[in-house]
């Protein structure tokens, strides 16, 4: 392995990872320097139990009309975000443990789930593209967030081999993608995961204090009126 | 702004009306004069006044919205307006809430700030595109939520769409109706502007029919009793209009052998502070009521049949108010069950034989936690009560939401996009359809008439009134 892949794959993400880290933690503190909104009436049911159905809402794609009637959408959620998970964990596994990409499953399974989330990833660009609404609320930061997610995953699919000893080219770019994503995801839609838990929590906790949240499916009255 | 270019809808160009706003100036009007009711002002600087105010409404949940929308579209599908207009982008929930949050992105984004191209942050440019940001939060939307609970995010989207609103009413950038209302909850407590005579008035008389209808001349709409069970508060609807829910409402209580009474003054239970999006008028109109109850020492606050007025009084009332809850509070179907299961009333639900259908008010299913409780209700006092498809929280508005019903400039968007609703209520085949919502009454009523369906609305208390078993007599009241 060349010196330059070795910085790149190591000290360089190092560096990136606490350049995004330093920034979200920023970003928290900004966040957290909004006063929040205050609740001072009895209630219904109860915040904590709205808080987990809310946050577990993304795995229940039968809790939401949306995703119920657009399983397909939903399937693609799916993929998409796993190859997320995959593509950050290809990061890691091939500095530190690069042992794991010796086995020929592990590395198989990682080219399929990237490989499909770049399919997606080109999907909903074209959705995109294509669709009047999508097009309208679209903004460039969306179309390049999303090329440059494909383009990650792409790449992924030829860096999980982790076969330097042939090129290093494909690793080359793979970790050039990543640095650049450490470095722009803060600034970006991309960053939507940091916000996810805050979102979904403000709403849980107010719908599960109202009683609105879990959500009722018929028969059921509250405790005292049965 | 930007979707200028994108323009297709005939409602975003409407001008904004001023001629109440200029006769309440004319007339000196007292909420005006002390600051609580805003006026349009063509020579402020409205969009830097606009800016300013922003910041200070700004709280964690809802900069959480702000930052959290990824622009998937997911909730394209849940609104009524995008469904019934699907080739125009404008109808979707993601474009109206963007129209704040590019504001918001300008001044409080880090990119948006710095490269605001990237993202769509933008600023408003003058009074006209104000005016048509009144038309998107107002004219296109009514609140109703069904977006915000299809969010995958969890991004409250009607809540930005009223975080709009407050800011435009703050700058007299209204619709005409809303305005008007406003003005009337300010002057006189209730937003039908009903003088205190009318008031007693139309209680005296429901008090004489009810007695005539039960021929018990003990029967009472107690006025201003201490210590009751509990203090009964009404939509103003129910005293201009259509007094029948609140006879109905006596007789139950009346039977049931209950302790109640209504107050002189705080007996509106509706706050169009929910819709203008005025907290202050919000405050003003649930702290009315609150401490009526507290004065007249009412053990719990029950509230009629009303969507935004349950929502308003349950709970966003005290919030607006910072009024910790001191006295627990109900809806009247609540109370309704209680009476039932503890056989204080006796239904008979034969009466009630034409196929029935229920209409879930947004505020009550979205906002609230009252989806069962109708229900319950409607299998005891009918016999063919039939679903409607979607129901509870997934729902379609009554299309009367968010004040609409207010604001006839939109009325002909309102009954084009209400073919969602039409065709949700004929796939019932039910002849009534009943729902717990005076603003749902008239905006389904709307939609009836428009779409020409042979069915009527009805509110549950009629139906329980209906199937009401005089306990000696054994006849319908």
């Amino acid at each position: 392995m060349s010196e330059f892949l070795r910085i790149l794959e190591n000290e360089v993400q190092i560096v990136a990872l606490s350049f995004m880290g330093t920034v979200y933690i920023i970003r928290l503190a900004w966040m957290f320097h909004f006063k929040a909104g205050q609740e001072v009436t009895m209630s219904v049911g109860d915040s904590k139990t709205g808080v987990a159905y809310s946050m577990m809402n993304v795995v229940m794609p039968w809790a939401m009309e949306s995703a119920r009637k657009n399983w397909s959408f939903y399937i693609q959620f799916v993929i998409f975000h796993l190859g997320v998970i995959l593509g950050i964990a290809a990061t890691f596994i091939i500095p530190y443990w690069p042992w794991l990409f010796e086995i020929t499953a592990i590395v198989v399974i990682f080219q399929a789930v990237l490989a499909a989330a770049a399919v997606v990833g080109v999907i909903r660009f074209v959705r995109r593209v294509v669709s009047p609404v999508m097009r309208v609320i679209s903004t460039p930061d969306d179309y390049f967030s999303l090329v440059v997610m494909t383009l990650f995953f792409a790449s992924g699919v030829f860096a999980v081999p982790n076969t330097y000893e042939v090129s290093e080219m494909p690793l080359v770019v793979f970790f050039i993608m990543t640095t650049f994503f450490l470095v722009y995801v803060p600034f970006s839609k991309i960053s939507h995961y940091l916000y996810y838990p805050f979102t979904r929590y403000f709403l849980g906790k107010t719908m599960g204090h109202r009683g609105v949240f879990p959500r009722k499916r018929g028969g059921e009255l509250p405790a005292g009126l049965e | 702004m930007n979707e200028k270019a994108i323009d297709i809808s005939d409602v975003m160009n409407l001008p904004l009306d001023t001629k109440e706003q200029d006769k309440a100036v004319e007339e000196n009007v007292p909420s005006i004069k002390e600051g609580k009711l805003k006026t349009y002002n063509p020579k402020g600087d409205n969009v830097k006044r606009l800016l300013g105010m922003l910041k200070t409404k700004l709280n964690r949940q809802v900069v959480g919205s702000m930052v959290g929308c990824v622009h998937c579209g997911m909730c394209t599908d849940s609104c009524h307006y995008a469904l019934a207009r699907p080739d125009d982008p404008t109808m979707t929930p993601v474009y109206k809430a963007d129209q704040i949050r590019k504001i918001f992105k300008k001044h409080f984004d880090w990119t948006g700030r710095i490269v605001p191209w990237w993202v769509h942050a933008e600023d408003p440019e003058n009074d006209e595109d104000l005016n048509r940001l009144k038309n998107i939060v107002f004219g296109t939307c009514t609140a109703c939520r069904r977006c915000t609970l299809n969010c995958p995010m969890g991004v409250d989207t009607a809540t930005l769409v009223r975080l709009s609103r407050s800011l435009l009413t703050e700058l007299g950038i209204v619709p005409e109706g809303v305005f008007v209302v406003s003005k009337d909850q300010w002057e006189t407590g209730n937003q039908m502007g009903v003088s205190e005579e009318d008031y007693l008035d139309t209680i005296e008389w429901m008090e004489e029919e009810s007695q005539d209808e039960l021929e018990d001349p003990t029967l009472k709409i107690p006025l201003d009793r201490e210590d009751c069970d509990f203090m009964y508060t009404v939509n103003p609807r129910e005293i201009k209009y259509d007094p029948r829910p609140l006879g109905a409402a006596a007789k139950i209580f009346h039977l049931a052998g209950e302790s109640w009474t209504m107050p002189t003054w705080g007996w509106d239970m509706t706050n169009f502070g929910l819709f203008s999006g005025d907290d202050t008028l919000g405050a003003f109109v649930a702290s009315n009521l609150y401490e009526a109850a507290r004065k007249l020492r009412a053990r719990r606050i029950v509230i009629s049949e009303c969507g935004h007025g349950y929502r308003a009084s349950r709970w966003e009332g005290y919030n607006w108010a910072k009024n910790k809850q001191d006295i627990p509070s109900e809806s009247i179907l609540v109370t309704l069950i209680r009476y039932i299961n503890e056989g204080r009333i006796t239904v008979d639900p034969s009466k009630n034989s034409l196929p029935i259908t229920f209409h879930d008010s947004c505020n009550l299913a979205r906002s609230g936690d009252l989806t069962e409780e109708p229900r319950w209700l409607l299998k005891h006092i009918c016999t063919d009560f039939r679903e409607m498809y979607p129901n509870r929280a997934d729902n379609f508005c009554c299309t009367g939401g968010g004040g609409a019903l207010s604001m006839v400039e939109y009325k002909p968007l309102r009954m084009e996009v209400g073919k969602v609703k039409a065709d949700q209520l004929a796939a019932t085949g039910a002849k009534i359809v009943c729902t717990s919502c005076h603003n749902c009454v008239d905006g389904l009523t709307d939609v009836i008439k428009h779409y020409k369906l042979d069915m009527q609305v009805v509110q549950i208390l009629e139906l329980v009134e209906n199937a009401l078993v005089l306990p000696e007599k054994q006849e319908t009241v």
